[in-house]
This record gives structure tokens, C-alpha cells and sequence, in this order.
């Protein structure tokens, strides 16, 4: 087995090129490893010292966050906290302080798994991820980026370098709920991110609404037309629409029934937690503490 | 109440467990030590029809491969129902069928992978009603031939209890009203932090084991029973534990690793995986179906109670024989009744036998038992807490058993935690306060210990003691410092070795400070009182009139003639030496009037410790997930000595009782197997989960029990909090809950079935 500490993006892409697995936090791969899921592979690349990619920059009117921008800064980042609060949201549910601290942005997004936490933001953020290799670069939407469950549509030379926040509607905000059954070391048994667009007079101009584990990839939940209704309309339609499209499986941690159910009023919920962010209230980070889902604030 | 102050508690293992220096099983490395992997059954019932080693043993780097063949062949257990490797079948699927010593963990898990073992599979005993079918399967076809002695046992059943006081049937047909209930409780795990480790070492033919035992003397007596060994060939060290909670009693692995080095000829080291820890060792909170019968006078007194648990008892039996009878005496609960019967019976199923967990049986028992009580007040009309206080026990009252109780503080417990949690206040629509009580026994029992002091002053405690984590070990210092004058800091303590001290039960029942503090306060006397004599005739006085007192001795009356005790200690050496020894006789059980067939001898509550546990939860009903606001635990544990190391017992055994209510348990698959042998999915409460926990005790002096009046503390608190959190739930539903754990689906179902 080797393992290479990369201490430049070119030395990383070398090595990936030549068949290394990038490992940035280690919180999936180790652990899957450990647990016995998936053996550690022969050759890791590890990537979280290499300068730079760890860093959050404006970039076309919107943000780039660096693959190795740990969960604990995505959280508490102005700008994203600001401008982009469901992804705020879902890191700051990750895991436990350790877990946000040491997990990344790029390695949530590679990982690909139904049940990551800030897939939903970014699909209803309209987020793309950069994706890097010896051969050059290219930027894939994370609707286009998840293929099935931990498979992504990079090919394994490929480095994710960023993930791309672009600029937000006016009047718009975002919100991420999840339902958890302990307030720490959860996974999400299902979860909702809506990015809510009001217009000048309060009510729905559009609704964008993603769904976190009832479906083999992060779900986009398709027409929900919602344009000029109430806020409680729109909720009401996020609500029946989620737990209609959603396709969820039953195991340990929920029944298919229950998570079609929940996933509904999680939707409802944070479609109401980005309105009122997007009308000016102050609703903090993350929305499952202040809306008290699973736990009140 | 102690001279000594332990206001400011400061545990002399704290250091080394907050700094990371301490070490625990897994950190042993020996020279030249091998590393173990075991072969475990995999299925849950099956006939072995091959078992070959030759392929793992020709491994390079492989020194032993050890199957029951290659042991004594002797059954074990408390009704001596199992070997200590699979022998022609297995009955569950954690069972070890063969063990591997290599030069790494790596080899001896392929050597384990080379093993060739093949079986037929046998029908899955896995549902404890159908496995009382006539024609249910057996999980022991020769129980018959099993040393049973007064364990009544019956095909599938493995140890069965019946109580009865008075005429319940006669009571309950004059009854005013009757009420049933039937309750449901999952199997769940005590999951120590520290998954277990297990380092055998063979000098000659003496061999030392370091293990992660709550019970050192336990496992070396299992050591010696299944090796053939007389007890003073065989040293259990315990390094530090990282915590039991009932999960690491008993005897487990240490003959196995012991037997291992023994053919490997050099040192081997066993480490778990989380995932063993749960699927192997015998200890499992048990199952269990408790189906109640109350009848009521109109005045809202309880007239009889009749009970039949069923307890999910697994394939072999560890310490649970007695399960049933404990769950019978928790299912009858801490009440004024006349008249009660009770059939308690625990059943062989094909799955991890089960074992003492923290208050083992309690706390499904008191959660069945107290929500059936909140049922049985709004059948009668009244509050719920005005219900217990008419018919919970109080001094000088009459139990279930018929245990006429000495001063008890039951009634000031339910006073305490219902005005502290603000019982009646009006609260929020989504939230609601659910009250339980409950009690747990004490157990006085054998325990030694030795003190000496050196000849600079300093001290030496030799105890037989384990510590668990609970801090009971670490307040002995404190107790012989109060009896010479001393201070804690003044004394070292030697402890978890089976040969540097006399035996002790271990750290199970909640044990330790009860016994062993009476122990040591013993031995600290004679010391004592050497040190009076010595100091007599150093001051021309009477040994009587010497006090001790700030590290000196003095004329009692004459503070300023003092001397050090160091130079008492010094002159010492040359008289006698100061050496001190005491070990705990119990005292004889209360009486109770009560019949019992197949008596485990419970019915007796020695030292009875009693709770009220209240709890504001609130609940989100769209999606049944609960969370509990604020606890406010009230106990009566005797004298506390204490305070500090009390109190955290009270906190964790509330925040495991959360755990118990709402999100642990172990799900088993229809082949008999555990479903989430992990802890991602076998859900413990966070400290992020913990709400604020009030904690008062009521202390009643208690004679002939504890040290100072105390009683014991550890498993008390693990009582009553999922009962209490299930009258919040019964409330805010408008349904008495009847499956625990408590799970947010479950809770959410139950909305639903109001609301059609
Ligand atoms: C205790 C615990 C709790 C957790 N809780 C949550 C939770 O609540 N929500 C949640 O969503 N996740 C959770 N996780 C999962 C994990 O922490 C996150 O997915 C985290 O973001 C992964 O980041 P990492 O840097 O540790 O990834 P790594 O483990 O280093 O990598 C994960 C995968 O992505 C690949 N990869 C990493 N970086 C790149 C890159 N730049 N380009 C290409 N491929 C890459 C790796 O090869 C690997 O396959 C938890 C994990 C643990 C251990």
C-alpha cells in the first residue's frame, strides 16, 4: 500500500492519474474501511494539505468553496451563512464538532452517498462542482454529478478541486431541514433544502425542493409550480409534492411509509424556514435547532 | 458527615483517564505477544459437520488454532448448559467456534477465514411465545440433563419464577375494576465504551490475564472451572476499564486467550471490534412481554395484581437465572398489595444469551408496571401522582413480598422530583410531564480489603474492589483517611488483581461502596487503633483518649502535645507494623411472607432504594420525535457519602434510561441475527441529547447496610426514567405506550391510531 501526502494540486492530479484514491478527511473512507465495507485502497493520495484548496473566494457574483473546506467553516462562514444558509445548514448537522472539523465539502460530494447532508442545498442552490484532471478542467452540475448510490459521474483520475455557489435571486433564500432522532453522530433518516424566491409583495415567486434519503441519489422533487401563492400554500404543495415523488426504502432506522410521511413535513418545514429567511427574519444555523425538528432550539 | 471533606471529590484515576496516560486492556504489548482473532458461529442455530483446522494451522505466522477438542471438556454456566467453544451445534450467532493465535491480527484473520467449517442449519428459536409452543423446537435438546438445582426449568424454558402473597384470584374477582395491559420491550445493550480486551501471559504453570472485567475474581474463578486450574495459578489484572454497565461481568474470554497462549506458548492479546462487542459476549438487556392484571377498589386502592413476564433469555445462561424473579418483583413494583401472583419465565431462544445490565430487568419491568399505573389512575379518576403516594409503600408499610419496610423515603422522593420538574404547571400543548417511581435492593455481600501504613506516614489500600467508572473504588481513600485523621491524598490504592487482595463480588449490584467501604473502614479501625496505642504510650495516656486528627494524634482535650502519625508509623515498624485487615459479612435478608417456586432469592429487598423520577417532554406530533426537556430525579439511597460521585451516578443512569425510552435497541433479523451490531444504528443518547438533570436524594440513615447509613447507588437510577417519559408520551398521544423503545416511528403510529 502507498500513500502519498500531496502538497500540490499537480502532484495530486499525478497521482490519481496514476491510480490513487484521493482521501481528504477520511471520516467516509476510513471508516467504511474500518467497518469493513469497503477495504482501504492499495494507493491513497491525501489532499488536505495541499495549499489553496481550502479556501472559500468569490467567483462570478457567487462563491467557490475549495474540495477540502471543512464542514466546521462552511457552517460558520459569513458569506455562507448569508447568501447560502440551507448548505450552512446541512454542514452544520454533519456528524459532531470532530466530524465537521475534519470532514470536506468535496469529500460529502464525492462520497455521493443518498443520505449526505449538503447534497440537498446543493441541488436547490444550483450548485456545480469543478472537476480536475492531468488533462484539464471541467464543471459538472451536482444534478448531473450524482449517478446512483457512492457513484458520481467524475471518471477516477478526476480530482474535485471546487464546488461552485453561483449568485442567488433577489428575495431569495435557503433553508435545509432533516429529521434526526439524536442531536449528534446522526445520519439523516430523511431531509428537505428549498430555496424559496419571494417577490415584492411577500408572496411565492418559486419553490426549489431537493430531498436527502428516500431515493437511490439526492432527490429534485419536478414541478411544484407555486408561482403567486402564500407562503402556507407553497409549504402545503412542498409538502404533498415531497412525499409523493419521494421513493424511499424501509430498514433499521425508518419504514418506507414513515419516511414518505416525514419527508413531506420536512419539506413544508423548510420551505417556511427559507421564506422567512428570504423576508428578512433571522432563523439561525441550522434551522433544525431553531425550528426545533427532532429537538427544539 | 465525613471529617475528611470530599465536597471536592477528586478521583485518583481522573488524571490518568482526562490525560490519555492511562491504560487500558488493548494498550497491553508483551514481548514476543501474538494477537487473537476468534471464528464465530455466523448462524444462529445450526449441526457442525465439519470442523478443520489443518489449512489455518500450516499458515506461516500461525502458533495456535484452538477448538473445543483442544480444551478440557467441561460444561460451565450457572446451569452448566454450555462449553467453552461451540461443541456439535451452535445456538447463537455470536458463538465462538474456534480461536486463532498469529504472529498479527491480520494472519489470524485469515487463518480464522481458512478454518473449514460447515454446518446444517437447525431451526431458529427467535420469538419467545412460539418457542412455548408444544412443538417449538428445542434451543437445548439435553436440558433435562442440565445441573438445574433450584433453577425449575422446562424444555424451552430456562429458569421460571412464581410468586404468590394472598389470593389474587379471589381479590380481583371482588375487585371494583380490572385492568390489563399488555407491554413490550426490546433487547438492548449495555455498550461500554471500551470494547474488551483480553492479554494472556503463562509463566511455568501460572498464568496472568489482564482483562476488561467488571468482575476479576468471577473470571478467574471461570478460568480455573474450564482450565482445570486451582485459584492461586491464575492472576486477573485489570487494568483501567473502560466501562461495563453490566456488560463486562461474568466470566467471557479470559480462558479462552489464556488457552490460546498456553499452546502458543508466548503471550496473546485479544481485542474486540465494536461489532463484537455486540454480537458476542453473554450480556444483553433482555427482551421481554409483561402482561399485567390489576384490580382496584373504588377508593382508588390497589386490591391484587397478577403478572406473567416472558423474558428473552438467549442461548445459554450467564447470571440471568434469576431474571425472571427480579422482573416479578419489578412488575409487582414498590406498591401496598394484599394480594399478587406472579409467573416469570425466561426462555431459550437461538439468539446472545442475556445478562446482567445495569439494574438488570428493571427497567422494562418499572416501564410496563408504571405505565400500566398511570393507566390505572385514570381508570379510577384520579391524579396519577395522588395514585402513587395512596398506594406507593412508605415506612412501616407491607410490599408486594410481604417486606414490612423499616424507614424508607419513597413518598419525600415522589414530593421532591414532582415539585422540582413543576408538576401541574400549565405547559405548552406539545409538551407534558410524566412521572414514575421505582426501587432497586442492595446487596450486601463478601468483600475485602487490607490497609497499611509505611513507615513515612503514607497509606496503601489493597482492595478486591473493581473499578467500573463509577468512582466507588476511588472513594476509599476518603473513608479511611475519615477513620485516621488522614488525608485521601495520603493513600495509594492497589486494586483489580486477584493476588495482591481478598476477593470481592465485583463491580456488579452495585456492590462496591456498600461492601467494600465497610471493608476498608474495618481495616482502617485496626490500624487505628495501633496507632492509639502506640501514641499512649508515647503521651503516658490512655489509648482511648488519643484522637486522630489532622495527620497527628493528641490527648484528647491536649491539641498542642501532638504527634505526626508519620512518626507513629515509623516507630511501628519495630512493634508490630500497622496492617490492617476487614472483609464485609452480610447481614441476614429481611423476611417477607411471600411463596416462591423456583426462589432466585429476590424477594427480599435488602437495603431497599427507592426513586421518583419526573420528566417534561416535548413532542413533535408530526413526526412522533420526542425529546425530553428536564429530568428532576429524586432518591432515597440512604446516607450519601458521596455527593458528587452520587449525583453522576443518578445523571447517567437517567441519560441511559432516555436511551432505553426512545432510541436504543437491537433488532434481530428472522434468522435469528442482530441487525444493527453497530453503533451508527444502535443509537445512544449524545451528550448533545442530554437535557438537564435535577438530582436529589432523600437521605435515610440505614443501619447494617452501607458505610455512614448508606445504601447503594449505581443501578437505581437506571429505573425509572423510560417509565416516566412513557406517561409524558401516554399523554401527549392519549394512548399508553406499549412497545419500547419508545421510537419516534412507533410514537408517530401511535398518533396515528388516535387520530383514525
Ligand atoms: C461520525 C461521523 C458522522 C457523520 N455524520 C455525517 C452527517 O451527519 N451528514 C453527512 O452528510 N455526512 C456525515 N458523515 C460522513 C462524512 O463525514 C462526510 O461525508 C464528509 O464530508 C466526508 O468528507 P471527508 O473529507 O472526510 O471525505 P473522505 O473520507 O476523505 O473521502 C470520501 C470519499 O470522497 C473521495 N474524495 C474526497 N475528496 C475528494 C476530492 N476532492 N475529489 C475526488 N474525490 C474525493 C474519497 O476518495 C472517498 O471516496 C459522518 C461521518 C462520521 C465518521
Amino acid at each position: 500500500m502507498t500513500f502519498t501526502l500531496a502538497s500540490s494540486l499537480e502532484e495530486a492530479l499525478d497521482a490519481v492519474a496514476a491510480g490513487a484514491t484521493p482521501i481528504a478527511g477520511g471520516t467516509d473512507l476510513v471508516v467504511a474501511a474500518r467497518g469493513g465495507r469497503t477495504p482501504l485502497p492499495e494507493s491513497l493520495v491525501a489532499i488536505d494539505r495541499i495549499p489553496g484548496l481550502d479556501t472559500v473566494t468569490t467567483h462570478e457574483g457567487g462563491l467557490r468553496l475549495g474540495a477540502t473546506v471543512s464542514h466546521a467553516t462552511i457552517a460558520s462562514h459569513p458569506d455562507i451563512v448569508r447568501y447560502f444558509a440551507g448548505l450552512a445548514d446541512g454542514s452544520a448537522l454533519v456528524g459532531s464538532p470532530a466530524t465537521r472539523n475534519v470532514g470536506t465539502i468535496g469529500g460529502n460530494v464525492m462520497n455521493a452517498s443518498p443520505a449526505m447532508d449538503t447534497g440537498a442545498p446543493l441541488v436547490v442552490l444550483g450548485a456545480s462542482v469543478e472537476l480536475a484532471s492531468v488533462a484539464g478542467t471541467r464543471v459538472v452540475t451536482v444534478d448531473d454529478l450524482w449517478t446512483a448510490p457512492g457513484v458520481t459521474s467524475a471518471s477516477s483520475d478526476e480530482l474535485c478541486t471546487a464546488v461552485l455557489l453561483p449568485a442567488q435571486p433577489e428575495n431569495s433564500a435557503s433553508a435545509y431541514v432533516r429529521l434526526e432522532y439524536r442531536r449528534a453522530m446522526e445520519i439523516a433518516v430523511v431531509g428537505a433544502a428549498t430555496r424559496v424566491v419571494l417577490d415584492g409583495d411577500g408572496a411565492v415567486t418559486s419553490v426549489d425542493l431537493a430531498l436527502t434519503a428516500v431515493a437511490p441519489t439526492i432527490l429534485r422533487v419536478t414541478a411544484l409550480d407555486v408561482a403567486g401563492s402564500s407562503i402556507a400554500a407553497a409549504a402545503d404543495a412542498a409538502r404533498e409534492a415531497a412525499s409523493m415523488q419521494a421513493t424511499p426504502i424501509s430498514d433499521i432506522r425508518a419504514s418506507d411509509s414513515y419516511r414518505r410521511h416525514t419527508v413531506g413535513i420536512m419539506a413544508g418545514r423548510a420551505v417556511e424556514a427559507a421564506a422567512g429567511r428570504a423576508a428578512g427574519e433571522q432563523i439561525s444555523v441550522p434551522v433544525n435547532r431553531a425550528f426545533g425538528i427532532g429537538a427544539p432550539a | 458527615m465525613l471529617s475528611v471533606d470530599i465536597s471536592k471529590f477528586l478521583r485518583a484515576d481522573g488524571p490518568d483517564k482526562v490525560t490519555g496516560s492511562g491504560r487500558y486492556s488493548a494498550d497491553i504489548s508483551l514481548t514476543g505477544m501474538a494477537h487473537a482473532k476468534f471464528l464465530y458461529a455466523g448462524v444462529a442455530s445450526a449441526r457442525i459437520t465439519t470442523l478443520d483446522t489443518a489449512a489455518a494451522k500450516a499458515i506461516p505466522g500461525v502458533f495456535a488454532v484452538l477448538t473445543q477438542a483442544d480444551v478440557p471438556d467441561i460444561r460451565f454456566g450457572s446451569v452448566a448448559d454450555r462449553y467453552l467453544f461451540a461443541k456439535d451445534v451452535v445456538r447463537f450467532e455470536g458463538e465462538v467456534v474456534a480461536a486463532v493465535a498469529a504472529v498479527d491480527a491480520d494472519t489470524a484473520q485469515r487463518a480464522v477465514d481458512a478454518i473449514v467449517f460447515e454446518y446444517d442449519a437447525l431451526p431458529v428459536v427467535n420469538d419467545i411465545e412460539a418457542a412455548l409452543e408444544p412443538d417449538a423446537p428445542l434451543v437445548h435438546e439435553d436440558w433435562e440433563s442440565y445441573s438445574a438445582r433450584r433453577i425449575v426449568m422446562d424444555r424451552n424454558i430456562a429458569s421460571q419464577t412464581i410468586l404468590t402473597l394472598g389470593d389474587a384470584d379471589a381479590a380481583l374477582a371482588d375487585a371494583d375494576l380490572v385492568i390489563e395491559g399488555r407491554y413490550i420491550a426490546d433487547a438492548s445493550h449495555a455498550a461500554p465504551i471500551e470494547p474488551r480486551g483480553v492479554v494472556a501471559q503463562w509463566e511455568g504453570d501460572k498464568v496472568t490475564i489482564w482483562t476488561s472485567s467488571q468482575v476479576p475474581f468471577q473470571a478467574r474463578d471461570g478460568v480455573c472451572e474450564t482450565l482445570e486450574l486451582p485459584t492461586n495459578r491464575v492472576r486477573i489484572i485489570v487494568p483501567h476499564l473502560g466501562g461495563g454497565f453490566g456488560g463486562k461481568c461474568g466470566f467471557h474470554y479470559e480462558a479462552h486467550i489464556a488457552a490460546l497462549a498456553r499452546a502458543a506458548r508466548r503471550p496473546v492479546r485479544l481485542v474486540f471490534s465494536r461489532r463484537e462487542e455486540f454480537l458476542a459476549p453473554d450480556r444483553r438487556r433482555e427482551g421481554m412481554i409483561v402482561e399485567l392484571t390489576t384490580g382496584l377498589r373504588s377508593d382508588g386502592t390497589i386490591a391484587a395484581r397478577k403478572a406473567r413476564i416472558l423474558l428473552d433469555y438467549g442461548a445459554y445462561s450467564s447470571d440471568a437465572t434469576f431474571f425472571p424473579h427480579m422482573a416479578a418483583m419489578h412488575a409487582l413494583g414498590p406498591y401496598k398489595i394484599d394480594n399478587v401472583y406472579a409467573e416469570s419465565s425466561a426462555v431459550y431462544t437461538n439468539r446472545q444469551p442475556s445478562g446482567s445490565v445495569r439494574a438488570p430487568t428493571a427497567p422494562q419491568a418499572c416501564w410496563a408496571l408504571e405505565t400500566h399505573t398511570d393507566e390505572l389512575a385514570a381508570a379510577v379518576g384520579m391524579d396519577p401522582v395522588a395514585f402513587r403516594r395512596l398506594n406507593g409503600v412508605d415506612t412501616g408499610a407491607s410490599g408486594v413480598s410481604g417486606q414490612v419496610f423499616d424507614a424508607i423515603g419513597l413518598q419525600e422522593c415522589i414530593t421532591l422530583a414532582t415539585e422540582d420538574v413543576g408538576y401541574g404547571d400549565v405547559l405548552p400543548g406539545d409538551e407534558a410531564i410524566g412521572v414514575a417511581i421505582g426501587w432497586w435492593p442492595s446487596f450486601p455481600g463478601a468483600s475485602g480489603a487490607y490497609v497499611k501504613l509505611d513507615s513515612d506516614g503514607k497509606g496503601v489500600i489493597v482492595t478486591g474492589a473493581q473499578e467500573c467508572g463509577t468512582g466507588a473504588v476511588m472513594t476509599l481513600p476518603y473513608l479511611v483517611a475519615n477513620e485516621l485523621g488522614m488525608q485521601p491524598e495520603d493513600f495509594e490504592l492497589v486494586y483489580q488483581d486477584t493476588s495482591a487482595a481478598p476477593y470481592d463480588v465485583g463491580a456488579t449490584g452495585s456492590q462496591t461502596l456498600l461492601n467494600n467501604g465497610i471493608a476498608t473502614i474495618e481495616a482502617s479501625y485496626q490500624i487505628a487503633s495501633r496507632l492509639r496505642e502506640i501514641a499512649a504510650s508515647m503521651l503516658e495516656a490512655e489509648a482511648d483518649d488519643i484522637v486522630l486528627e489532622n495527620g497527628h494524634a493528641h490527648v484528647d482535650g491536649s491539641p498542642d502535645t501532638a504527634i505526626p502519625i508519620a512518626r507513629l508509623a515509623r516507630r511501628a515498624n519495630h512493634t508490630g507494623m500497622l496492617i490492617g485487615k476487614g472483609a464485609r459479612i452480610a447481614p441476614p435478608d429481611p423476611k417477607t411472607s411471600i411463596s416462591a417456586i423456583g426462589d432466585q432469592g429476590v424477594s427480599s429487598f435488602a437495603g431497599p432504594q427507592f426513586s421518583c423520577h419526573a420528566v417534561r417532554v416535548k413532542l413533535d406530533r408530526d413526526t412522533g420525535v420526542a425529546r425530553v426537556l428536564a429530568v428532576s430525579a429524586a432518591h432515597d439511597s440512604g446516607t450519601i457519602v458521596n455527593p458528587i460521585g452520587a449525583a453522576g451516578q443518578v445523571e447517567g443512569g437517567v441519560l441511559m434510561g432516555i436511551g432505553q425510552a426512545l432510541t436504543e435497541r437491537t433488532e434481530y433479523d428472522d434468522k435469528g441475527r442482530q441487525v444493527n451490531p453497530a453503533l451508527l444504528d444502535y443509537k445512544l443518547q449524545t451528550f448533545a441529547d442530554a437535557p438537564p438533570i435535577s438530582v436529589q436524594f432523600v437521605e435515610v440513615f440505614t443501619p447494617d447496610m452501607g458505610p455512614h447509613g448508606a445504601k447503594a447507588i449505581a443501578e437505581a437510577p437506571n429505573v425509572a426514567t423510560a417509565a416516566a417519559i412513557s406517561n409524558a408520551l401516554g399523554k401527549l398521544v392519549g394512548l399508553p405506550m406499549r412497545e419500547l423503545p419508545m421510537t419516534s416511528e412507533r410514537v408517530w403510529r401511535a398518533i396515528q391510531a388516535v387520530g383514525s
